[in-house]
């Protein structure tokens, strides 16, 4: 079977935990987070009927307490930025990581606006932030709460690492 | 002059590179072909030899061909079944027969090692041990059997940490095997980036990890690393089977981890080289001559001798304490304290009535040694049937002209007597603890004659006593009852026999006499009913006396209806007697 390493990265509290949390297998406490800072899960998905492994590189928070892990990102095959839609703070740290994170493995990346069953504080579309689009190569408006669109994610990321051997 | 020979270097280095290109042709072409012309030839004059001494050398031909071979085998037994099946065939029978023995042997061979493990002393030591550590009773006997075992074997990419294959001791395959090689790898990760680089720059690396009982072993190589899942104290030939292991998966798999996309299949035969991994060592059997712990086992059955001395001792101790404390039951013996210390120790506290059995003479019936009895005896008075009956057979001596006999508890008096004798009887019989109003009197008869003798001074005491103790008696009635009845008619009797002697004493002393029946009742009622009910009472006690042969006239009767006395006005339900006596010199 074919396996892909995807992380998540985000700023802290955006809900990359949350976005995975019911739509994998993982036998790991998520205490491993705040220890060594990474917790890994697993999904499979079909992409035009080959089976797809992605491991989920679930990868703690970047805050002002935390620097950058850009070691978890070796290897990967994509990664996913995970930004809040309540909160415009939390798109610019995602950018600013994924800055960091295509100067240590230049993969394909996606934008994952969390939160969308909450009310939004700003739009990827809005005249001052839909330029930020091009910087990635898909993007979803996702809701770890109700499950909206997060399939959908994942079939794409797993369909962008195919489409990159 | 030394660029001249320069020069002239250069010029000869070109013609003979013109004389090499004549030779051999445009990059060594003609040398190329005219091998490639005989090669098949020179290959089939030495491949058989090449074979064996590669093969010889590093045991690798067999890891390569193996894949080969078994796909050749799996294509010929899909295409060519029936041509497999000829050649097979003459060998089926055999083979399953063999087949089914070795399945035989192995099925008695587990279910004795079953057996062994589950009903064995050791069999259950093991299972409480398992219980007490928290483990499977499985993983408890692989620690106990083995010196160490691998296993689980995980080949991990290097750069992605995927898992390219995993193989197990047990064929099972391991679920969560991806996970835990990424996981792993993050470990590693992070303690690579959390610790210092050593001294030649490089990042750390985990080599092991270490629990009580389990260990992984991580040997890393440039491309893939290779984990070994071990219980047990592995040996470093583990660790090097490991190296030996990596280096040869390096060796022959360089093509596909330059090409790995995150497509294992690419890795699907390199279990051939992690089943090498895969070791295992058994603990040897304990030797049988060891030295056997002949001070414990001296100990233990000294142990064991001397619980059942004591138990013996014990039994022994509480049958004397049974024997001994059966005196309780002796008439008029009461047993306060019995201490049994041993057989020539017992202290025995008890009371005794002067008329029962004597200790000693009971111990000797009982064929106990009484010289090891420290006794304390006190005496008391008791009032046990056996005891009163052997008082009144002394008192029987006294009294020769009475026959004195037992229906179950009651005495029976039979004969004649005066009425003096008589008197001293009945204090006597009191004495001795007798109600002399339960004694069957019937065939009694108190004789009087006696007392006619007397001096009037005597006669005078004895009347003044007899009207004192006719004035005791009483008779009780139930509630709203105003009939004698059976109970009654003993106090009756008595009344009857001291009426008539105290009659006879009147007479002798000159004076009238009378009795006066006074019936009561108790406050329960109306005032009339009570009245009338006091007197029905002592009415029917009149009757009862002159059928006892009393002279109706000498008797008069009385009603006092309610007693209204604090105490006993609830339960005055009574008829009373007294005399009255009148001197005839007064008249």
């Amino acid at each position: 079977m074919i396996q892909k390493k995807i992380c998540l990265l985000g700023a802290s509290s955006v809900g990359k935990t949350s976005l995975v949390k019911q739509f994998v297998e993982g036998i790991f406490n998520e205490k491993y987070l705040t220890s060594i800072g990474v917790k890994v899960d697993k999904k499979v998905v079909n992409v035009a009927q080959q089976a797809v492994q992605l491991m989920l590189w679930d990868i703690e928070g970047y805050d002002r307490y935390n620097v950058f892990q850009d070691k978890y990102l070796r290897g990967a095959a994509a990664y996913i930025i995970v930004v809040d839609q309540t909160r415009s703070t939390s798109l610019i740290e995602g950018l600013e990581i994924h800055s960091l994170a295509q100067k240590a493995n230049n993969v394909p990346a996606i934008l994952a606006i969390n939160k969308s069953d909450l009310q939004a504080n700003w739009h990827l579309e809005d005249s001052k932030t839909i330029q930020y689009q091009t910087l990635f190569n898909a993007h979803f408006n996702t809701s770890a709460k109700n499950g909206s669109n997060v399939e959908e994610m994942f079939q794409a990321i797993a369909a962008l690492t195919l489409q990159e051997q | 002059m030394p660029k001249d020979i320069s020069i002239s270097d250069q010029e000869s280095q070109q013609e003979l590179e013109k004389l090499r290109q004549i030779i051999l042709g445009q990059d060594n072409q003609l040398i190329t072909d005219a091998v490639n012309k005989k090669a098949r030839g020179i290959v089939s004059d030495v491949i058989t030899e090449a074979f064996h001494d590669r093969q010889k050398k590093d045991d690798s031909i067999k890891k390569v061909l193996l894949p080969i071979v078994e796909n050749s085998v799996e294509h010929s037994v899909t295409h060519h079944s029936d041509r497999l099946i000829s050649s097979l065939y003459p060998l089926m029978g055999s083979l399953v027969r063999k087949s089914v023995g070795a399945f035989l042997t192995n099925f008695i061979e587990k279910t004795n090692q079953l057996i062994e493990h589950s009903f064995t002393i050791k069999g259950l030591k093991w299972r409480f041990k398992a219980w007490q550590a928290g483990v499977s009773f499985t993983q408890y006997v692989v620690s106990q059997t083995y010196n160490y075992r691998v296993e689980h074997i995980f080949l991990i990419h290097q750069e992605t940490g995927l898992l390219l294959k995993a193989v197990n001791l047990d064929q099972q395959s391991q679920n969560d095997a991806e996970l835990i090689s990424s996981m792993l790898t993050a470990i590693n990760d992070f303690v690579g980036d959390s610790f210092q680089l050593d001294e030649n720059g490089v990042k750390e690396q985990l080599q092991t990890v270490s629990t009580d009982s389990f260990n992984l072993l991580i040997k890393p190589g440039p491309s893939a690393i290779i984990v070994a899942a071990v219980t047990g104290t592995p040996p470093q030939a583990v660790n090097e089977q490991l190296q030996l292991t990596l280096e040869e998966v390096h060796h022959l798999y360089q093509q596909e981890f330059n090409q790995f996309n995150g497509d294992n299949a690419l890795f699907e035969n390199v279990d051939t080289q992690l089943n090498d991994c895969l070791l295992t060592e058994e603990k040897p059997e304990k030797a049988s001559n060891q030295k056997k712990p002949w001070f414990a086992w001296l100990m233990i059955v000294l142990a064991i001798l001397f619980a059942g001395f004591k138990t013996l001792n014990w039994y022994q101790l509480n049958t004397l304490h049974q024997q001994i404390m059966a005196i309780d039951h002796e008439a008029g013996i009461v047993v306060k304290n019995l201490d049994v210390h041993s057989k020539h120790l017992i202290s025995l506290d008890l009371m005794r009535d002067p008329n029962a059995l004597s200790v000693q003479n009971w111990f000797e019936l009982q064929q106990i040694p009484f010289e090891n009895v420290v006794l304390k005896e006190r005496r008391f008075y008791s009032l046990s049937p056996v005891i009163i009956k052997q008082r009144v057979d002394k008192l029987s001596a006294n009294f020769p002209d009475l026959n004195f006999d037992w229906l179950h508890e009651e005495l029976i008096l039979t004969g004649n007597i005066d009425f003096i004798k008589y008197q001293q009887l009945t204090a006597k019989l009191e004495t001795l603890g007798i109600n002399p109003s339960e004694v069957n009197r019937q065939n009694l008869t108190i004789m009087s004659s006696d007392v006619l003798a007397q001096s009037n001074t005597i006669n005078q005491q004895i009347f003044k006593d007899l009207v004192g103790k006719i004035s005791t008696i009483q008779l009780s009635f139930t509630s709203g009852d105003d009939q004698v009845n059976q109970a009654m008619e003993s106090d009756l009797l008595q009344l009857k026999q001291q009426f008539l002697y105290l009659s006879s004493l009147a007479n002798k002393l000159n004076k009238k006499v009378g009795l006066i029946i006074m019936g009561s009742s108790d406050n329960t009622g109306n005032t009339s009913m009570n009245n009338a009910l006091s007197l029905k009472r002592a009415e029917n006690t009149a009757i009862a006396l002159t059928k006892l042969g009393l002279d109706r006239e000498q008797i008069f009767v009385t009603g006092l209806g309610q007693i209204n006395i604090k105490d006993v006005k609830n339960t005055a339900r009574k008829v009373m007697f007294n005399i009255i006596y009148i001197d005839d010199t007064a008249t």
